[in-house]
């Protein structure tokens, strides 16, 4: 710690740090364009010159480090010239026509203008043109000519989003910044290069020409997309959300948003958007009033219970709604007598149901526990049910030092964590990778096992075994016979060598067909490397559907059987059983043959055509709710505009349906009083626990060879029902049709080339998609992404399937 | 002594005196009655009245929908959307004013970057309902096109003291 004195303010800080940093403690703002605290140094607005004694220049606050006794000047004579004259140059070249720029009323380089600008300008020659460019359809390029050249923009593609994508061409007077050629601007994170950019030179696509930020009301929010539940600001103009921006919280989404994040918005807006309760009869849909609906609704729905059997009724949410919303479903569902509710849409494997609670039954495990979990086992009395989580807070993703990742797409479908670990290997960690495709994370990946799905647990077999042997410990039965691989010995090295060790299983992983194998298996070999063991929660509650109880207790089915038995009357909440469950089409031949369906939704989906009821609810911005992200953080948040047309708060549909079927314990009044209900007096610290009560299969470590595996990802602006609606994120690249990726060699067996039409069959159902070639699958797996309009034709995520020619 | 005075006062009837003199005065002198609307009195170049949207010479309107004159208005009377039109420009798809609630006070006009909304030397306007008094953009550009000269002209004058 050493001493500085700023404008006659002393503070203290450590050795190494810079002025501009030194001046934000001492609460001293110096102006700065191209400083940024999450960016590397590039000193080249030279914005923030100040003077320091003895120095006879000014220098740049920003790349100067402090030392002992330093004394600065922000706003004397010769700094304030300084300022006064870079913002002058800064000007020479800047258009001056605020009033059609997109930025005005929040530029930096305006406000700057005004705070340390002359009144008028000097410069009467003809100013330097920059050509406009198209770097997709998210961020807007159109006003080049306004770049003051800060290079933020290059600096987070390359340091944040972890590829350089962005770049300045050309010298002096004549520097341009750029995508690559003809390239656009693929990252995730893109959304961000906007708040970034100090001027009005990159600006957001959709948003580009609709308001002004002074006329925008700010509602705080919480992302209903991932896992993560990052911190929105959603802005609001006459009852209608404008766009979103980040809100700070350096202990989840940094000061980053995703595009999805971001840009989903335009799915609120959409025109697909349900806005009356309609009603089906005699085949024809029939608009009425939510007296009506409901009552016809509740009518079927008791008359299915009581004549079929209350078992015959099943009930399948999002893990994207609300936590109140998931348990006034369940509690509705079970007022009716039927056990039969999940929210785990695309899990393939539930036989952890059940299992989770108590002491850890494996032998090898070290008596007392270093192990993650050990501290928090149930001595006797009351089992507790556990649930999955992250097993850690986020934050502690970016300070672990050794890293194993078990199939997660995982700048797709995390990318803010995705972010986070990239800063944590950039720091020295390791990260690990087992997977069945190798999508390039952007970061530096120490090992990687890039098998078949049915080789999944084999390899984490073989990783537990090496990691064994390098600690020396005791191996079960269960891993005799286990051939340890080349890939799985350098990452049993590599986490044998951490200090800080995190395990985390993936979407993938999680709905992989031997999900619970996985996890024990994974959950070993973080205990026996002292790690922690966690899951990335798919969606925004996934931890919430735990505590809010909305899955099958011993008796109820679960979301796999209850449409591989179909039910004869299914509640969907905000669910598109096609695109959001495992089996797509096994999900729509249940809705096509059951009885009644009542589909609680925001959109006019497929349900269209099965679905007897449809009652329009609020997406999460028009309601209040609650989101407890994948580290059991629990986040409640207000609406920010009023429902659109006669859409309602699920919450209070769900409600209005108990009291007219008459199922106790329906009389909440708000959403807070059913969070109450819910969290009250629970002890979440002690549920988040991933403890299984289960051993490992033999069988699950040994593949049979068989035919072609499907690996399915969800693609990323398809994994829910609002960013499928997100008009300019379907433009992206990573939206863009699917095709069926094989390697080179694969397609060649068949006799395809890259490029061809083919028909791929699963089980009974076939679809034609294009072929596309990609030599870093493994062999024998053909990738068909999920969740997608042009692959709802297939069954399962995962299984075998055929590819030929069409 | 008091008292003295104010008996003359009342016997004299001298506040009615008074009074018919000042009457009297009046009566005599030059009218300025106006008779409108026959007549009219003068008026100056910045006089601030109906609004009106200005176009440029080419026909293009000027407005490019920056909205710095809703959010000045002081009276809350502009409503302004905007979009991208078609041609890549920033323009207003709805540009509203409404007179019930403006106070004339010139702010518009005074925070308009492209001179496009101004005031004009109107004020002869009328509305039978209070909704014909909710001017839109349609009847402001009518207004601009219809008055332009004058409105070019006033501004002209009024260049040097800009
Ligand atoms: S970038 Fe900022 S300073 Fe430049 S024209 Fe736009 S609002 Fe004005
Ligand atoms: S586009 Fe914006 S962020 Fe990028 S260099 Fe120019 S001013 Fe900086
Ligand atoms: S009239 Fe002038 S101030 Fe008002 S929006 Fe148009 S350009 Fe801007
Ligand atoms: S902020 Fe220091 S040089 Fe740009």
């Amino acid at each position: 710690m050493i001493n500085v004195e700023i404008d006659g303010k002393r503070v203290e800080i450590e050795a190494g740090r810079t002025v501009i940093e030194a001046a934000q403690l001492a609460g001293i703002y110096i102006p700065h364009f191209c400083y940024h605290k999450k960016l590397s140094i590039a000193a080249s607005c030279r914005m923030c010159l100040v003077q320091v004694e003895k120095v006879p220049k000014p220098v740049p606050a920003c790349a100067t480090p402090v030392s002992d006794g330093m004394k600065v000047f922000t706003s004397s004579e010769m700094a304030v010239k300084a300022q006064q004259g870079v913002m002058e140059f800064l000007l020479i070249n800047h258009p001056l026509d605020c009033p059609v720029c997109d930025q005005g009323g929040e530029c930096q380089l305006q406000d700057l203008a005004v705070g340390y600008g002359a009144t008028s300008s000097r410069y009467g020659e003809e100013k330097r043109v920059v050509l406009h460019k198209d770097i997709g359809p998210l961020v807007s390029a159109e006003e080049m000519s306004r770049c003051i050249n800060c290079t933020r923009c290059v600096r987070f593609c390359q340091e944040i989003a972890g590829q350089m994508e962005m770049g300045q061409a050309f010298r002096g007077e004549h520097a341009e910044i750029m995508s690559f050629v003809g390239k656009t601007v693929d990252t995730e994170l893109s959304g961000n290069m906007i708040d970034l950019c100090p001027v009005g030179a990159l600006t957001s696509k959709p948003f580009r020409y609709t308001a002004r930020n002074w006329e925008l009301s700010r509602r705080k929010s919480v992302s209903p997309h991932d896992g993560l539940g990052t911190n929105l600001a959603v802005q609001v103009k006459n009852n209608r959300v404008m766009r979103v921006v980040p809100i700070e919280n350096e202990e989840i989404n940094e000061c980053w948003l995703s595009d999805k994040d971001r840009f989903g918005y335009e799915g609120l807006n959409s025109g697909e958007r349900l806005t009356r309760p309609m009603v089906k009869q005699n085949g024809k849909w029939q608009e009425v009033e939510w007296q009506v609906a409901l009552e016809y609704a509740a009518n079927a729905l008791s008359q299915v219970a009581s004549c079929a059997g209350a078992t015959e009724v099943g009930a399948l949410a999002t893990p994207h709604s609300t936590l109140e919303e998931l348990y006034l479903l369940q509690k509705l569902v079970r007022g009716l007598g039927s056990d039969n509710v999940d929210f785990r849409l695309r899990q393939a494997d539930f036989s952890a149901d059940g299992k989770r609670a108590g002491n850890h039954p494996h032998v090898n495990l070290p008596a007392e526990g270093e192990g993650a979990n050990a501290s928090s086992r149930v001595a006797g009395g009351e089992p507790r049910k556990f649930l999955p989580w992250l097993g850690m807070k986020v934050a502690e993703i970016g300070t672990s030092d050794r890293l194993l990742i078990v199939g997660s797409f995982l700048r797709k479908d995390h990318p803010l964590l995705a972010q986070r670990i990239r800063q944590a290997v950039k720091k020295g960690a390791q990260a690990n990778l087992v997977h069945s495709a190798d999508d390039d994370p952007l970061m530096k990946v120490a090992n990687k096992a890039i098998v078949a799905p049915d080789a999944m647990a084999n390899t984490l077999a073989q990783i537990l075994k090496a990691m064994a042997t390098e600690k020396q410990a005791a191996t079960d039965a269960s891993l005799k016979g286990i051939e340890v691989g080349g890939a799985a010995a350098a990452i049993a090295r590599s986490l044998a060598g951490g200090e800080r060790v995190a395990v985390l299983l993936g979407n993938f992983a999680q709905q992989h067909p031997q999900a619970t194998q996985l996890q024990l298996l994974a959950q070993r070999i973080a205990e026996l490397c002292g790690g922690k063991f966690g899951f990335l929660g798919e969606a925004a509650n996934s931890v919430g559907g735990h505590l809010a109880n909305a899955l099958p207790g011993a008796e109820g089915m679960n979301a796999a059987s209850m449409l591989a038995a179909p039910r004869k009357a299914y509640l969907l909440l905000h669910a598109e059983p096609e695109l959001d469950c495992a089996n797509s089409q096994q999900a729509l031949s249940a809705m096509y043959a059951a009885d009644l369906v009542v589909a609680l939704s925001a959109y006019r989906h497929h349900a269209v055509d099965y679905a007897n009821v449809l009652l329009p609810v609020a997406p999460f911005t028009e309601t209040s709710g609650t989101f407890v992200s994948t580290e059991g953080r629990v986040q409640s948040f207000k609406g920010a505009v009023k429902p659109l047309g006669e859409a309602r708060p699920a919450w209070k549909v769900l409600r209005v349906l108990g009291n007219l079927l008459n199922v106790a314990g329906f009389d909440h009044d708000s959403s807070e009083a059913v969070r109450d209900e819910v969290l009250g007096g629970m002890d979440i610290p002690a549920k988040l626990n991933n403890a299984l009560q289960a051993t490992t299969q033999p069988s699950a470590l040994s593949p049979q060879p068989s035919g072609l595996q499907r690996v399915s990802d969800v693609p990323i602006y398809s994994a829910d029902a609002i960013v499928r609606r997100a008009a300019a994120l379907q433009k992206t690249r990573d939206a863009e049709e699917p095709r069926v990726a094989m390697r080179g060699d694969d397609l060649e067996k068949i006799g395809v080339s890259a490029g061809d039409r083919v028909k791929v069959t699963q089980g009974e159902n076939s679809v034609g998609l294009v072929a596309a070639a990609d030599d870093s699958l493994p062999p024998g797996v053909a990738r068909v992404p999920a969740g997608h309009a042009a692959t709802v034709g297939l069954g399962a995520m995962f299984g075998n399937v055929t590819v030929e020619r069409a | 002594m008091e008292m003295i005075k104010n008996f003359f006062k009342t016997f004299l009837l001298l506040e009615l005196v008074k009074g018919m003199a000042l009457t009297g005065r009046y009566f005599f002198a030059r009218k300025i009655t106006v008779q409108f609307p026959e007549e009219k009195t003068p008026q100056g170049f910045r006089f601030r009245g109906l609004h009106a949207q200005r176009r440029y010479a080419s026909g293009e309107e000027r407005c490019i929908g920056c909205k710095l004159c809703e959010a000045i208005c002081p009276a809350m009377a502009i409503n302004i959307e905007i979009a991208e039109r078609a041609d890549g420009t920033r323009r207003t798809t709805r540009y509203d004013i409404d007179l019930t609630k403006c106070i004339f006070c010139g702010f518009c006009e005074e925070s308009c970057p492209v001179d496009a909304i101004v005031e004009t030397r109107v004020l002869e306007y009328h509305g039978e309902k209070r909704g014909d008094l909710y001017y839109t953009k349609t009847m402001l550009l009518a207004n601009g096109d219809k008055l332009e000269e004058q409105i070019a002209g006033d501004r002209a004058v009024d260049a040097k003291y800009r």
